[in-house]
């Protein structure tokens, strides 16, 4: 906790410059995440029912049709990761609504518990400290000043890195499109990875993300991190529930409230398949430590090692000019080493 | 400090320090190189995690602690480096004037089997190719920290993070090189004749006289 707490300071204090930076810099700005100051959605699992006179979910076919110029138009045939046999395609499983696939980037699952039927919307969490973006190989995966974790689609190379690093599997990729088709593609690289980028566009216009406009329930609210997370405090305790996004992966931008608790969610989840194994589909793990923060003790090292260099060097270096001296070597100096 | 040792045929070319120091970056610069390529998704890719006893280099969070631990002892080591020589002024490696040409002249020499140019303690090449390497580790270290300081959760500018990142993984193809290229340089006999140096420090004193007459005229002034 404590760790947490340090990490957001910094990331607070230097959000927070940006964030002046940018108010300066464009005169007035209208709502917070315009002025990228970190926003959070709470996603309130008791208003939440599916929409279940609905084909799709309102908030999926919202996500839908807001980001359908975005989805991948793979040139075919598309190559195998060489050396290995197959590759990842969905483009011929668009219509896909219950998984996360480059084509859908929002889903809801259902699952019962104690009788009760529960249904969460699942996207991408918008990590604090989000671990896809951290060790992103090519650096294309941003961390905005509003929250969002966004992925730059023209500079993926599809290695599907962030999705193993990711606690809930959330980037999925598609194969045959992006920048590595320009280079090496039968050797190299492997389609681009799609997720939900928090609506970023609308964000910085000070709208609210498509899916949190279009639920008729009012179950996701949108607004500024700090009141957002007292809001599902408050409801939480409001409802004798528990909330789920504040702490796991060293904390998010998403907060689920609940009723039932997230242990008896995720191994409902997991005994009735909702879960399959499968890439797209995540349960609710508890506890989930960020592994890259685990590191940060190396980290430290790696910036202390030259100042712990520059002493031990200076003095070694001066006593091996003093014994020179007394060997009494007074021509010419050292020389080289 | 290096020094003639006459009644031994040899001259003590590395004393220990440099040695330890030698070794601690090239032990480092390897395991960084190892495990900077199990952080490109790679090692699953091609199939390196089915060999045996090579599973874990899927696991990103194994070969990242690797890299920082890798980390730590290069970064000690290149500022160890740069103080300790940059006070003693010791300038062997720097290159002079005209070290262009004259490596030009000693590579014909030694593929024409002529006579080279008489050497100081380095080779001009050997002053080439430590710019090379001690740029491209500078160049590691530096866009490395960045993204040391990027993944302990300060939020850095955009660009600053893709072109660091962009960096790193040039500097890693260029050490790539630039590692096999120096292994490469023993293939050549006479420079097969330094490569004991770095284990126990010395080289034979006729070696010296003969290719490094310069580097042996100063040896001499200075133990009289
Ligand atoms: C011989 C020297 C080195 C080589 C060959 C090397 C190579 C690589 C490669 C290929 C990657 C994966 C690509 C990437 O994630 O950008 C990487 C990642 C990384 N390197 Fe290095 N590297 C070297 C030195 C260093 C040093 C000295 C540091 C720290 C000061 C460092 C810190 C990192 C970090 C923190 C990451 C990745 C994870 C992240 O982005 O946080 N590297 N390195
Ligand atoms: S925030 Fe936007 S991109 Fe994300 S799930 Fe909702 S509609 Fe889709
Ligand atoms: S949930 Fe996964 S994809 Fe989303 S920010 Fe966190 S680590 Fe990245």
């Amino acid at each position: 906790m404590d760790k947490i707490s340090r990490r957001s300071f910094f990331r607070r204090t230097v959000a927070a410059g940006a964030a002046g930076a940018v108010i300066m810099a464009k005169g007035a700005a209208s709502a917070n995440g315009a002025a990228g100051q970190p926003m959070a959605t709470v996603i309130d699992l008791t208003r939440c029912d599916g929409c279940a006179n609905q084909n799709t979910p309102l908030c999926v076919a919202a996500c839908q049709s807001k980001n359908r110029s975005r989805f991948p138009e793979p040139v075919k045939p598309i190559m195998d990761y060489w050396p290995r046999k197959g590759f990842e395609d969905w483009s011929d499983k668009k219509g896909l609504r219950d998984r996360l696939t480059p084509y859908n980037w929002l889903y809801v699952q259902k699952v019962t518990v104690d009788g009760k039927t529960v249904y969460a919307p699942r996207r991408c969490m918008h990590c604090d400290e989000p671990t896809c973006a951290y060790l992103c190989p090519f650096g294309v995966i941003a961390k905005n000043g509003d929250g969002s974790v966004v992925i730059d689609p023209d500079g993926c190379f599809g290695g599907a890195k962030c999705r193993d690093v990711c606690p809930w599997g959330v980037p999925m990729r598609q194969a045959g499109v992006g920048l590595y088709l320009k280079l090496a593609p039968k050797l190299g690289g492997g389609g681009v990875m799609y997720k939900c980028d928090m609506c970023h566009d609308l964000v910085k216009q000070g709208k609210n993300p498509a899916c949190v406009t279009a639920c008729p329930q009012g179950a996701m609210t949108f607004g500024d991190r700090s009141a957002m997370k007292q809001l599902a405090e408050a409801r939480s305790k409001e409802i004798g529930g528990y909330v789920y996004g504040a702490s796991e992966n060293g904390g998010t931008s998403t907060f689920y409230v609940s009723p039932v608790s997230f242990a008896a969610i995720d191994r409902a989840l997991k005994e009735q398949k909702v879960v399959d194994g499968k890439p797209g589909r995540s349960g609710m793990p508890l506890k989930v430590e960020n592994k890259v923060d685990q590191l940060d003790g190396w980290a430290t090292g790696v910036l202390l090692a030259p100042v712990a260099a520059v002493f031990a060097a200076g003095r070694a270096a001066y006593k091996s000019l003093a014994s020179e001296k007394n060997a009494g070597d007074d021509s010419d100096k050292g020389g080289e080493s | 400090m290096e020094k003639l040792l006459e009644s031994e045929g040899k001259v003590l070319r590395h004393d220990r320090t440099v040695r330890i120091i030698h070794w601690l970056i090239a032990l480092s610069c390897f395991v960084l190189v190892f495990s900077g390529f199990g952080q490109m998704p790679v090692y699953k890719r091609y199939m390196i995690t089915d060999l045996p006893g090579l599973t874990w280099t899927a696991d990103y969070f194994i070969t990242l602690k690797m890299h920082y631990v890798a980390a730590v002892i290069l970064v000690f080591a290149s500022f160890w480096h740069v103080v300790y020589h940059g006070i003693r002024r010791d300038n062997g490696l720097v290159p002079r004037k005209g070290d262009f040409g004259e490596s030009v002249r000693i590579m014909k020499a030694i593929i024409t089997g002529g006579q080279e140019p008489p050497s100081d303690k380095y080779l001009a090449e050997q002053r080439l190719a430590y710019v090379f390497m001690a740029g491209t580790i500078a160049v590691l270290i530096l866009t490395g920290i960045i993204k040391t300081v990027k993944s302990m959760g300060f939020v850095l500018p955009e660009g600053l993070v893709f072109w660091s990142t962009q960096l790193h993984n040039l500097g890693a193809a260029l050490i790539v090189f630039g590692i096999v290229a120096h292994l490469g340089a023993f293939i050549v006999p006479a420079n097969l004749k330094l490569l004991g140096s770095m284990f126990h420090g010395k080289v034979d004193l006729e070696y010296v006289k003969h290719r490094h007459s310069i580097w042996y005229e100063k040896l001499k002034r200075r133990s009289r």
